[in-house]
């Protein structure tokens, strides 16, 4: 892990209780970002349009750059080039904001190549309005190497334009991920599971605590898919359980695309485990539940949410049970757990195994004809084909999730009547 | 399981010089993320020259949901202008609050379908078919 400095300058007169959230949310957003806080550093007081903070305490972040040596500093605030360069002029070190940082962390989170791509387009629609100035100041201080550039200041705010229009061209087409796990998951009759839910919720430690219990037979048997996606065995059967990046407040609208894209695989999901953090204030917990809904309500197609209430250890039983009423309404199947102690994991992994949509082998006979022929190819992508005999007739042994089955079966009526 | 009232009105523009509203009232019991059952469908159909305001809009809401069962009704923030949760709950005589569930969401989805199209329905004199041709 590498170290950083959290800098947050405060609005005057703004509530302290908001100061201290926007404070906690940066650093729960630096430790998603695989970062250790060595030094937090806070400021009131109206925008310096050189360095953000005052120049008198940008000295002082700049001594302690010097002592602790951070791999960054990263301000809450968003910062303008001008400040961010005076700003890691006089730190000698990389200084960035909460968007950049935020841009990290779904650019290491991002699994398929879409969301890749959403990424970067993102990356670059922040850099736009900033290329030529950018360029300017590196001129304005001579800096060598670029002055001798000739053209480069048009040509750098211009390729900025060009890898953008070309990133949504491709993005346009609309080809689909076949690296995506839907392919994998329907050749291979897997169940998805996702874990979902605010950063912080305790979604990694939760992912970690239920597949660990099966590390030894998933290194037999399958080799690993990615690191956020792995095996788990729910009372027998076999799933693909991913890990995701947490929902983030208050999300710029440059990143909202990027924030979409990195959640593909939850909203393709069978069931969606919900992570909240019952440990904290009711009003979070019920502002954030209702802001997880929206988001599945605009993009869920039909995934079965189940609701994870976490961190249930840190709770005296009379205190969990007002909250878990309190935030009920909210809360779709719910499961208390603790993700540390392991508290409720069996219950959860029952309720997830009522909630598998259901299989079903089947034996199905299909005339030859065309229709046929691509209710096959529909089949070999819906579920798993044991066995296709083309004789007279067309006859499969076909297992599928019981919708499939239905469809399958009354495409044979029909068409055996014609 | 929790029973709340779903409500959404079709028609806030103007036609033909007039505002012609149907406002659709279900009430339904919610659990586990679902909607479980419908219990009430309740629709009232208005007619104003004026464009509707706020008061106007609970006044059609609360006539609509007049004899239903059910202990919160939920609308969306839109229809009541936009304008805050308590605000809006403090001008309705029954408890009112702005959809936050998924299942919330759903039931305001069903009240708009069926406002919407008792409205198309009210709106259409074609729509009146003869079964058999001599009627
Ligand atoms: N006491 C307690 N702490 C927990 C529990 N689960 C997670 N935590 C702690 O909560 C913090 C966040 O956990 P993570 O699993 O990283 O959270 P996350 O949801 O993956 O967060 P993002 O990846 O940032 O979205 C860590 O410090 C965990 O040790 C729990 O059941 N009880
Ligand atoms: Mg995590």
């Amino acid at each position: 892990m590498k170290d950083v400095i959290l800098v947050q300058r405060r609005i005057p007169r703004c509530s302290e209780s908001e100061n201290q959230r926007k404070l906690a949310e940066l650093r729960e957003l630096a430790r998603a970002g695989n970062y250790n806080v060595v030094q937090e550093v806070i400021q009131t007081r109206y925008p310096d349009r050189q360095y953000q903070i005052g120049k008198g305490k940008a000295e002082e972040v700049a001594e302690l750059a010097l002592s602790q040596k951070p791999a960054k500093i990263i301000f809450y605030n968003p910062l303008s080039v001008t400040q961010v360069y005076n700003l890691s002029e006089m730190c000698k070190c990389e200084v960035i904001d909460k968007f950049q940082l935020i841009l990290e962390i779904f650019a290491s989170r991002a699994t398929t190549r879409r969301s890749r791509m959403q990424v970067e387009l993102a990356r670059l629609e922040y850099e736009l309005p900033r290329a030529r100035k950018i360029v300017s100041l590196l001129k304005m201080e001579e800096r060598p190497g670029f002055m001798g550039l000739g053209g480069y200041e048009d040509s750098y705010e211009q390729d900025v334009k060009k890898r953008i229009s070309r990133i949504k061209k491709e993005l346009s087409t609309g080809q689909r991920d076949s690296e995506s796990l839907r392919g994998y998951r329907h050749s291979e009759g897997f169940s998805l599971l996702s874990l979902a839910g605010y950063t912080n919720a305790g979604k990694s430690t939760l992912f970690r605590t239920l597949v660990d219990e099966n590390v030894e037979v998933e290194n037999m048997l399958f080799t690993t898919l990615s690191p956020t996606t792995r095996y788990l065995n729910i009372n027998g059967r076999w799933t693909l359980l991913t890990d995701t990046v947490g929902f983030i407040e208050d999300l710029p609208h440059f990143l909202v695309d990027a924030f979409r894209s990195t959640l593909e695989d939850v909203f393709r999901a069978d069931i969606i485990l919900l992570v909240v953090d019952i440990s904290e204030p009711v009003d979070i917990i019920r502002k954030k539940l209702a802001v997880s809904h929206e988001i599945f309500w605009e993009q869920l197609e039909k995934a079965t949410i189940i609701t994870a209430i976490n961190k249930a250890d840190r709770l005296f039983p009379e205190e969990l049970s007002s909250r878990l009423k309190s935030i009920a309404y909210l809360a779709p199947n719910p499961v208390v757990v603790s993700a540390k102690t392991g508290e409720g994991l069996d219950e959860l992994k029952d309720i997830i195994h009522s909630h598998l949509p259901e299989w079903k082998r089947f034996t199905l006979e299909l005339p030859m004809s065309g229709e046929s022929m691509s209710a096959v190819s529909w089949l070999f992508e819906e579920g798993i084909v044991h066995s296709v005999n083309y004789g007279h007739n067309i006859v499969m042994d076909v297992e599928a999730r019981n919708e499939v089955y239905r469809k399958a079966k009354s495409l044979e009526k029909r068409l055996s009547f014609r | 399981m929790e029973r709340i009232i779903a409500v959404d009105i079709s028609g806030r523009h103007r036609h033909n010089s007039r505002y012609l509203m149907v406002c659709a009232a279900v009430s339904l019991s919610i659990a586990g993320g679902h909607v479980k059952q419908i219990h009430d469908v309740n629709i009232k159909p208005f007619v104003s020259d004026t464009p509707p305001e706020v008061v106007d809009v609970v006044q059609m809401i609360e006539r609509t949901v007049e004899g239903m069962v059910g202990v919160t009704i939920v609308a969306e923030k839109g229809d009541l202008f936009n304008q805050s949760e308590w605000l809006s709950n403090s001008m309705f005589t029954a408890s009112f609050k702005y959809p936050e569930s998924l299942s919330e969401r759903m039931g305001i989805e069903i009240a708009h379908h069926i406002s919407l199209s008792s409205r198309n329905l009210l709106l259409d004199s074609r729509s009146w078919e003869p079964i058999k041709d001599n009627l």
